[in-house]
Parts: C-alpha cells; structure tokens; sequence
C-alpha cells in the first residue's frame, strides 16, 4: 500500500488546482511502445486463442475453421479414461491445496513473528523450491518415492505438488503478514487472551484473504503442473497434463484443443477469484499485489 | 511460552517437509549420481565417477552447452521484449496498469503443454501460419522454434520483476532527467536503468534458471539437433532407465545453476531486509 503513497507526487500534481497540465513532450508520447506491446499482447494471446476457437471446430482441420460444433468436447467427456484424468487433477489439487495452504499459512507465520538464529536459513529453505527447476524436484521426487518404496500413484503426485507449493503460500501470505502491525495483536494479548486465541481470533482473520488467494493460485498451479506429475505419476488415472503429453506425442490432434481450453477455464477461473478475493472481503487493495506477495513491500 | 517460542512452533511443520521432501532427495540424486547399475539396468549407490565422465563425454557436452546457450538467448530476447512492456505498462499503463499486468499475468496459467502445443498448430508445416501464407516455411526443429517456446513460456518471469522496480520508482526522476536536457536514451542509461537494474538481474536469473532445465519446448518444437539437458535427464529417468547417469547429469546441472540461485536469494534476502516492515 506504500506503493500508492509513493505515488502520490504525480496524482497530485495533476490535480493540484490551477495547475495546467503540461502538454506531454515528444519522450512522453510513446507511440512505438504503445505498438510494441500492442503487437506483443497479440503473440501472447493468438495461440491461446487459436486453441480455443479450435476446440470448436467441426472438422479435424487446425487451419480452416468450417462449422461450430462440440464433438471435441463430447470425445472428451466420454472418454472414459480421460474422465478419470480430469477427476484425478481436480482431486491433486483440491488436496495440495488444502494442505500446502496450511503448512505455508504456518511456516510464513513462524517466518515473520519467530526470532530465531535459524530465520536466515528458514527463510532460505522456504525459497529455495521457487527457484529450482522443475525437473530437479521431479527427478529427486521419484527417487524419493522409489527408495522408501511408495508406489507411484496420485498420492505421490500429491506430495510432490504439496512440495513446491508451500513455499508459493508462505510468500504470499509473508507479505501479507508484514504488513500487519504488531500492535493489535499486542493489544489482544493485553486484554487477556493468550497466544493461541490471538492467532485464532485477530492475526488469522486479518491473513484470511491472502490465504485464500494462495490456495487458489496454489489450486491453479497443481492443475496445470506437467513436468512434477510426469515424473511422480503411476500408470492410471494419470492427470490432464500428463494424458495432453502423451496425445501430443501422436500428432496434433482437436480433442487436445477441447481439454486444453476446458483446463484454461478452470485456471482462469481459479486465478480470477483470486484477484478479487480482496474486494470480496471489502478491501480496497489490488488482488495482484496480494498474489504477487509484494503487498506493502 | 514466550512470543518467539510460539511462532517457532509455526516454523516446524512446513520446514520439516520442505527438508523430508526437498532436501533430502536432493541428496539422493547427488549420491546416485556416483552410482552404477547393473546389467539388468539396475540403479545402486556407489562411489564411482563415470557417470561424471560420461557427462563430459564429447557426444554429451554440445548438449550442455546448447542448453546453456538456448537459456541464454531466452533471457536476452525476454529482457529486449519484456523491458519495454514492463516500461510502458508501468509508466503509460494509468489507471488500467492493473488490468494490463493481469492480462500478462494470466497466459501463464493457461497449461504450459497447451501454450506450447498452440505453436505447433500455428507454425507446423501445415499449421495455420503455412496455410494462410500458402506457403511451406520450416519454423519448427529449429533452434529458434525451442527458443521462442521458452520465451513465451517464461516471459513472465522478466516482466513481473522489472514491472514491480519500474512501479517503486518515481516517475519524478525520468523527468528530472529530461529536465536536464537528457536524451531519451541518456535519460533511459543514466537514470532509468539503473534504478531499475535489480529487477532486470532478478527478471534474467528468473528466467535463466528454469529455461536450463526445460525439456518441455525442446522435444515439442525441435528435433534431433536441438536436444537440450533436461531432455537428456527426462531420457534416462522414464525411457532408457540409466539412473545414475541421470543423476549425474542433474547434479551437474544443479551445481552449475547453484550460484545463480545463491546470487538471487542473496539479493532477495538483501530487498526483504531494506523493505519497510
């Protein structure tokens, strides 16, 4: 929120009375950067767009668009095995989820309230998973699961997704929590309560909508993991991601286009409720600043 | 109890998984990668170095260097594109800067396969790009096809960064700049840049780091000749099940892209600290 202080020169300047506003010079009128990134929105959302028009498509062409019809989508729902991949993505990631938010809900707590001489080393140990590749974490997955013999199935998914997951929630919700100050919390334990119901009752409601943001973002990134599940996952069900692979690897083809949109709904969805968590919870702060952990940095 | 005592406890659970599930398998693959298997293909821990020197076997090393240098050219090219978005956006963006981030923010949750897949179907041989052009362009199995792939995939990654220095600075500044008869491009090199550089290096290593790794782009939109690491390491783990060699590979991977992470941590420790709290 500082970010809108540190702002505040311009906008008052620009509304200070009488004050005439100052016609832009040649450097503020940016026509090439408007065209720039003009043109750069365009090749961001053109493929994204082609899928979905495609999914449409009536017949197997990806170039000639000739009639609308859902039979890609009816492949895909009646495909009995695709169900069970749909199925099984929701159910990673509602569970990751679920318990990726509690444990990075807490670790992020413990970040910013403990004192300890092993805060440096937490911090960097809650850090360390963003910036990881993938297949790191993938191949040190399996090799985990394999040797204290965890057969691999959605349960490994789960605890793989759980892994990278909590270090998301913790930033999130780390911000969030900074911001806070610690007074009220004093004035809780002040008139009587103790650590516990402080938590419970002051600091928990007031973390309540960066957390759910995490788990929604959190949600949205489990669904869409590819290169973590690919190395954690048993034979069936396999997640969506893994089933798109594995059908790319024999051409393209349109039911491809009907999983991938239906998959960008879900994740859009996820992500857009996020970004309005705030305003749902009567705030007037930016859903980004609070997705993006840069809440009062 | 005391307050520090309280949080403490916090601190254990999500710790204690981020070391069961994170830091000790790490461990894992570096012991495997000093292993060998047997003839049945079996993987066991050991003390060996060939797979070491496998790594650096002639037939292996363009592959390294070529990952390297794929990542390379995907920061580069993310910084040249990204810059001037995060710029324009955050400078010009007015009351819809919010919107427009958001809508830069958003293609990246849409599936990465799916992303990716979009430009086979846009620029495969009988993909729409050839089919509106009547034409048979080559774009995929290039190197610039996997590069591009990587660039759309985490082009993010360089905007979110350079956009959030870009936001903390005071437009006031460039002004000044320009004030005292600055070029633009003065402007841009003495005042911008610089007050904006810790997001560029964050953005580039950002960038850097997952684009080494990936197999994703490589096996969609290249060939033979644009093998990266991570297709190599993905091989040797769920096809021709030679683990220790995998592991080795990854071990080597990890140590090269470990002081990026260091540098990076180091430096988000560093804002974290300045930051207000």
């Amino acid at each position: 929120m500082s970010v809108d202080v540190a702002r505040s020169p311009t906008t008052t300047r620009a509304e200070a009375p009488g004050a005439p506003s100052r016609p832009p010079k040649e450097f503020d009128r940016p026509r090439f950067l408007k065209l720039f990134t003009g043109v750069f929105f365009l090749f961001l959302f053109a493929p994204i767009v082609l899928v979905v028009l495609f999914s449409f498509n009536s017949s197997r062409s990806l170039q000639d668009f000739e009639g609308f019809s859902l039979r890609w989508y009816e492949q895909f729902f009646e495909s009995e095995s695709l169900r069970d991949s749909l199925i099984a993505s929701i159910e990673i990631a509602l569970i990751t989820m679920l318990i990726a938010t509690v444990l990075g809900t807490m670790l992020a707590y413990g970040l910013v309230r403990a004192r300890t001489r092993w805060s440096d080393s937490f911090n960097v140990l809650m850090l360390i998973p963003l910036v990881t590749p993938e297949i790191v974490a993938g191949v040190s997955a399996l090799l985990l699961f394999t040797q204290v013999g965890l057969e691999l199935s959605v349960t490994t998914i789960v605890l793989a997704h759980i892994t990278f997951s909590i270090s998301y929630v913790t930033v999130v919700v780390r911000a969030r929590l900074a911001s806070l100050s610690l007074e009220v919390e004093e004035a809780s334990m002040d008139l009587g309560a103790t650590r516990w119901q402080t938590f419970r009752l002051v600091t928990l409601p007031a973390l309540w909508p960066a957390v759910l943001a995490a788990g929604l973002l959190v949600f949205a990134l489990s669904f869409d993991d590819f290169v973590l599940s690919f190395f954690t996952t048993g034979e069936s069900p396999q997640p969506l991601p893994v089933r798109i692979w594995t059908q790319i690897r024999f051409g393209v083809r349109p039911t491809i286009n009907a999983i991938g949109s239906f998959m960008l709904v879900v994740s859009v969805l996820s992500i857009g409720l996020a970004l309005l968590i705030p305003r749902l919870f009567g705030r007037r702060e930016s859903g980004l600043k609070v997705l993006l952990g840069r809440e009062g940095a | 109890m005391s307050e520090s005592r309280f949080a403490s406890a916090f601190l254990l659970p999500g710790a204690l998984w981020l070391l069961l599930l994170f830091v000790v398998p790490v461990g894992f693959v570096l012991a495997l990668s000093f292993g060998y298997t047997d003839d049945l293909g079996e993987a066991f821990y050991g003390t060996r170095l060939d797979n070491y020197e496998r790594v650096f076997d002639p037939a292996f090393v363009p592959v390294l260097l070529r990952s390297v240098g794929f990542a390379l050219a995907t920061v580069v090219l993310c910084l040249l594109i990204g810059y001037p978005v995060a710029y324009y956006i955050a400078i010009f963006g007015g009351r819809w800067k919010n919107v427009l981030i958001a809508l830069v923010v958003l293609p990246f949750f849409v599936n990465y396969l799916i992303r990716t897949y979009a430009w086979i179907a846009m620029l495969g041989d009988d993909g729409l790009v050839n089919g509106v052009l009547n034409s048979d362009i080559r774009f995929l199995n290039t190197p610039w096809a996997v590069i591009g792939g990587l660039v759309y995939g985490f082009l993010v990654f360089m905007i979110l960064p350079i956009f959030a220095a870009l936001d903390r600075m005071d437009p006031s500044l460039i002004e000044a700049g320009k004030d005292l008869y600055g070029s633009p491009w003065q402007t841009f090199r003495n005042v911008t840049l610089p007050h904006t550089i810790q997001g560029v290096l964050a953005g580039s290593v950002l960038v850097f780091l997952p684009a080494v790794g990936d197999f994703v782009s490589a096996s969609m939109l290249g060939g033979p000749e644009e093998v990266m690491v991570g297709n190599l390491i993905q091989q040797q783990f769920l096809a021709s099940d030679n683990w220790p060699f995998g592991a080795a590979l990854t071990s080597v991977m990890m140590l090269f892209l470990l002081v990026w992470m260091v540098l990076y941590l180091r430096a988000a420790a560093r804002e974290a600290r300045e930051a207000p709290a």
